[in-house]
């Protein structure tokens, strides 16, 4: 087994200045797959679903319910599964 | 299931269809299902949209933004009207919906369309205050809200939802409803009086004719180039798991999902 590597779940531009951390839907320790929504943001009028970039177990959240963020900006970590060598 | 094409594709681009279903009144249940079916199967196929056109039966929405502060009847005045209200996970906040409004409620990929999730919330603004020109109307983006107003007082609300890089929720737009309950309901937190299409208009405001000129309004604006027209939601599966005729099978519904 490779040792798991640790991807940031980044916030894709929303288009605007102001951007709160709405909700997650999965905690630390949840197993989550590749493009599952894992938190929602909201900017004015819209909520937007932030996915996850890899296959894993969620390792960590960075920001918590009503934290303003902006693009780019690191919400958590997923810890990728390691590749299993036959 | 009728469909017709209104417009002609232009042969030597990619044609990118749009499905538009105007579906009269629509249950919010009904909306909740069409809509994430809606959304996967754009997702799947980024080059084609759709749009919900409907109204929905009297009620209240509350979404991110919104608070229960903002609806003044107790639980029991709000039994007596037949007004439920039901959280969704869309922005902006609290909005009563009655007939003589339209709800729009595009299904596209913004990726394909080149917007951000902030310009396409401006997008549905930007179609709103062209639709109301054609009334000779003049309204403008609301800046303080997403939605548009004519003068101080809100005519359009806006609150989508971006799913899977998909757009749902939409617009909601004051053609010719009672303006009265609104006394009661603050509708994206703003005290002032709702206005309307009619109330701005001397002439008559048809649901109808707005229906038809938001679907062709939604097109021109996110560069469809053909539209399919549908008057019923589609039918519990685009393909039928056994050939019709075929002895051990025939249609089946999908088990029901949970709202959210």
């Amino acid at each position: 087994m490779t040792p798991p590597r640790r991807v940031p779940i980044a916030l894709p531009d929303p288009g605007t200045t102001w951007a709160i951390l709405s909700l997650w839907y999965v905690r630390p320790g949840d197993r989550v797959f590749a493009g599952d929504r894992v938190a929602e943001v909201l900017i004015p009028g819209a909520t937007v679903d932030v996915p996850a970039p890899v296959t894993g177990t969620l390792a960590e959240r960075m920001v918590h319910p009503n934290d303003p963020v902006t693009a780019g900006q690191v919400l958590g970590v997923v810890e990728e599964e390691g590749e299993s060598k036959g | 299931m009728t469909a017709s094409d209104l417009t002609h594709s232009v042969p030597s681009a990619p044609c990118r269809g749009l499905r538009a279903y105007l579906l009269g009144q629509f249950g919010f249940d009904a909306l909740i299902g069409l809509q994430r079916r809606l959304v996967y199967e754009v997702a799947g196929e980024p080059n084609t949209g759709a749009v919900i056109v409907c109204d929905h039966p009297s009620g209240i929405t509350v979404g991110r933004e919104g608070s229960r502060i903002h609806v003044r009847p107790g639980p029991e005045e709000l039994r007596i009207r037949g007004w439920s209200v039901r959280w969704v996970s869309r922005g902006s906040g609290v909005l009563l919906h009655l007939p003589g409004q339209v709800a729009c409620y595009p299904v596209i990929s913004l990726a394909q369309a080149g917007l951000t999730p902030a310009r396409y919330v401006a997008e549905l603004e930007a179609v709103v205050v062209e639709l109301l020109r054609e009334f000779d109307l003049r309204a403008e983006p609301d800046p303080a809200t997403p939605g548009v107003r004519i003068g101080s007082r809100r005519v359009a609300h806006i609150g989508v939802a971006i799913r899977g890089g998909v757009s749902c929720f939409g617009l909601i737009l004051n053609v010719d409803p009672d303006l009265e309950p609104f006394r009661d309901i603050h509708c994206d937190g703003d005290p002032m009086p709702m206005t309307s299409i009619q109330r701005e208009t001397p002439g008559r405001a048809r649901v109808a004719a707005v229906r038809q000129q938001l679907v062709s309004l939604i097109a021109g604006r996110f560069a469809f180039d053909r539209i399919s027209l549908f008057h019923t939601p589609p039918g519990p599966s685009l393909r039928p798991p056994f050939p019709p005729g075929s002895s051990g099978g025939g249609w089946k519904h999908a088990a029901p999902t949970r709202t959210r």
